[in-house]
């Protein structure tokens, strides 16, 4: 009875329970947070702290300078005001100091860097998303001596690096998986371009486009949501406005489209040649056999000398942007500031100042489309054209060649001026640039370091990888009497390319090709005639555990076959296992999960 | 219908025909049948035909229900596939089966495929009793080749 009981109390709560269960079920399917909704509520964070970050290298940089010049204006304005002699001491000075912090660093922190990276580009694209922080806050400090003091190179490269430390440091607290990690490195990149530019969407972007190769919405939506909490970060520390605000164009003709349209074709043309140039101070540079505090010094030395002849050489080349497009240059001071921009930031990047490019090439690019502007004011007058216009144009067009990333070119050079009126003549222009560019330039300005870092990073890893560890024993094999019924039954049976045919000492006779035999499958007159001896490859190519990854991949690809048997020895050839492609493959995927 | 390609035709009327063979034995019919390729062109190297033919013999004697021996060997001393196709009135023991037709095929190592479909071709066609017997009966390679056109009884 009291069983019954029992029972009857079960069934009455059972329906309550499972009502409730179900509800229990329905909240969690919806209101669990996937990892793509986790990702955005990190990249959110990440924006934010990345803007401090890059807030905090700014502040330093404008201490250090204050100490270097004794100035608190802007780098060319201070160094405008210092005697011929002291021009060059500062630059020369902080060469000095930032060489000896990468030298120190060198040698204090090795072993990290064997083990982690400092580039944030290779973290992202080839890394384990884990960045160093002893070598980055070393190659930040070393950046913070060059940049306050005057050297022709972008501090974005060291916003950049301490947003993606920042980043990398949040991912690995989280434990994150491995690709998740390398997402919220991108983030902090984009995060740190976003504070050094205030254009969000240039910045999603640029690492969109640039690094990750990509812009599909899932990797795209936190890098968007990352750049604007960064943008909004700084915007809330310095101000809203644009970097370069546009004084607001008209065409006075529709005749003017025509010029104007055609920035791109010459941006496009000079920009592999500046990339060039680039690559061969770099080459020459590094021919000079001394150490690298001295290699900075000297280029500091240079920088130095450039500055008596005019002080606008100094600094990354913003407030030179500025200056440009706010004050009457005429075309003469034009070409001679951009010839000696050129030489200044060839010889910083030469000399292996650590920073960043960008901004200098914004300028150049800048530089030659106000030429361009100048020519055609000159020529027809009539169109009455603001050079200003050119130069905007020009430097959207200028970086989308350099880069190779025409959709970044046309967000930068848009966000940094907010004018609508040049929209579509940025859009024309950079997709122009991008493709005449294209025709002389296959390594575009990260591009090469990018592809330089991968090669390194998969010859590393094939370097480590050793066959004996990916073997997998007991491969199928069959003897060289086995007949065609049982070749095709192991056919049947085993997804594998290739059998093995081995003697009764287990030594490699050869091996029989699905390829070979699957159009005779369905043939039973030969289950008697044919055996494996009669088929099989005698030249099978095989692999033994002492050899290295990279002789396996030679054999797999003269081949073309998924496994390779794997012998004692090459000359007994006992068979021990196999080697597939896919255990290589996912054994480096692996080791980067770890 | 077995479909064979244009130059398995080819092939087939290359072959040698040797009408009642007699030999005591497998080794003596084998011999006698390698004897007629001695000399042709496409054979680079006749004693390691044979010595190839007969190391497969060893590993395991290619024999077809119904009287029918196929020795043969994947080597390189040959350039092209050749063929010998011999009749016994007088049947010869290979192995623990008397036989009656023999098919001796040489085919080079990097003609797997030819030598899969050739195999297959004649192995299917002297599976009917009527086939056999007229191919034992056929005088030269012309009739022996229209015996596998006729059909099966």
């Amino acid at each position: 009875m009291d069983d019954s009981e029992e029972d009857k109390q079960t069934r009455r709560l059972s329906p309550l329970f499972r009502r409730l269960l179900k509800i229990k079920v329905w909240l969690i399917e919806r209101f669990r947070l996937s990892e793509r909704q986790v990702t955005l509520i990190w990249a959110a964070l990440i924006g934010f702290l990345g803007a401090l970050a890059s807030e905090g290298f700014r502040k330093a940089s404008e201490l250090l300078h204050y100490v270097a010049t004794g100035s608190n204006l802007g780098i060319i304005s201070s160094f405008a005001q210092l005697p011929w002699w002291q021009r060059i001491i500062v630059p020369a000075t902080g060469g000095l100091l930032a060489g000896l912090t990468l030298w120190l660093g060198n040698r204090l922190f090795s072993s990290v860097r064997q083990k982690t990276t400092t580039d944030y580009m290779e973290a992202i694209v080839v890394g384990s998303g884990i960045i160093s922080v002893r070598a980055s806050i070393t190659k930040s400090l070393s950046a913070l001596f060059s940049i306050s003091t005057g050297t022709s190179i972008g501090r974005e490269g060291p916003l950049v690096q301490l947003s993606s430390l920042v980043a990398s440091l949040v991912a690995r607290m989280r434990n994150f998986p491995i690709p998740q990690r390398r997402h919220l490195v991108a983030c902090g990149a984009a995060a740190g371009i976003a504070s050094a530019y205030n254009a969000p969407i240039a910045a999603s972007f640029f690492v969109a486009e640039i690094i990750l190769g990509t812009v599909v919405v899932e990797s795209l939506g936190p890098l968007i949501l990352t750049s604007v909490v960064a943008a909004f970060t700084s915007q809330f520390l310095h101000g809203g406005e644009p970097l370069y605000k546009s004084p607001g164009f008209n065409l006075h003709t529709q005749w003017e489209m025509i010029p104007l349209s055609c920035i791109g074709i010459i941006a496009g043309f000079v920009a592999p040649a500046y990339l060039q140039l680039l690559r061969w101070t770099e080459r020459l540079i590094s021919k000079i056999r001394i150490p690298i505090p001295l290699k900075l010094a000297l280029g500091g030395v240079i920088v130095g000398t450039l500055a008596i002849l005019n002080p606008a050489v100094c600094g990354n080349g913003q407030g030179l942007l500025r200056s440009l497009f706010h004050q009457g240059w005429f075309w003469d001071e034009i070409l001679a500031i951009l010839l000696l921009k050129l030489v200044a930031t060839a010889t910083a990047f030469g000399s292996g100042v650590v920073g960043g490019v960008f901004t200098p090439t914004l300028f150049i690019g800048a530089a030659i489309g106000m030429l361009y502007g100048q020519a055609i004011l000159y020529i027809a007058p009539g169109l009455q054209s603001d050079p200003a216009m050119y130069g905007l144009v020009g430097m959207g067009a200028f970086i989308a060649a350099a880069t190779g990333a025409p959709l970044m070119g046309i967000l930068m050079a848009f966000e940094l001026t907010l004018d609508y009126a040049l929209a579509p003549f940025l859009m024309v222009n950079c997709v122009v640039a991008y493709y005449c560019s294209s025709i002389f330039e296959r390594r575009f300005m990260y591009g090469e370091s990018l592809e330089r870092k991968g090669a390194a990073f998969f010859n590393q890893q094939l370097a480590e990888v050793n066959i004996r560890d990916l073997v997998r024993a007991n491969p199928i094999t069959l003897p060289k009497n086995a007949t065609f019924a049982q070749i095709a039954e192991t056919f049947v049976q085993h997804r594998f390319q290739h059998i093995y045919i081995t003697d009764k000492e287990s030594r490699l006779l050869g091996a029989v090709s699905l390829h070979d035999v699957k159009t005779f499958l369905d043939r039973p007159e030969l289950e008697s005639v044919v055996i494996a001896a009669d088929i099989m490859n005698e030249d099978f190519p095989c692999v033994s555990p002492g050899q290295g990854m990279g002789e396996a991949l030679h054999k797999f690809s003269a081949a073309h076959c998924e496994r390779l048997p794997v012998v004692d020895d090459l000359s007994t050839q006992r068979l021990i296992g196999s080697i597939s492609k896919t255990d290589i493959i996912l054994h480096l995927a692996g080791d980067q999960n770890r | 219908m077995l479909v064979i390609s244009r130059k398995s035709v080819e092939n087939l009327r290359a072959a040698i025909f040797i009408g009642d063979l007699k030999a005591k034995s497998d080794t003596e019919a084998i011999r006698k049948m390698l004897s007629a390729l001695d000399g042709r062109p496409q054979v680079k190297d006749f004693d390691k035909l044979a010595a190839a033919v007969f190391e497969r013999q060893q590993t395991d004697p290619s024999l077809f229900p119904g009287g029918i021996a196929f020795p043969h060997a994947r080597t390189d001393s040959v350039s092209a596939l050749v063929m010998v196709f011999a009749t016994c009135k007088e049947a010869i023991l290979f192995g623990n089966m008397m036989v009656r037709l023999i098919f001796l095929i040489g085919v080079p190592k990097h003609a797997g495929a030819e030598y899969l479909e050739i195999i297959s071709f004649l192995a299917r066609h002297v599976r009917g009793q009527q086939t056999v017997s007229r191919l034992v009966d056929a005088k030269d390679l012309s009739s022996f080749l229209s015996a596998f056109a006729e059909p099966n009884g």
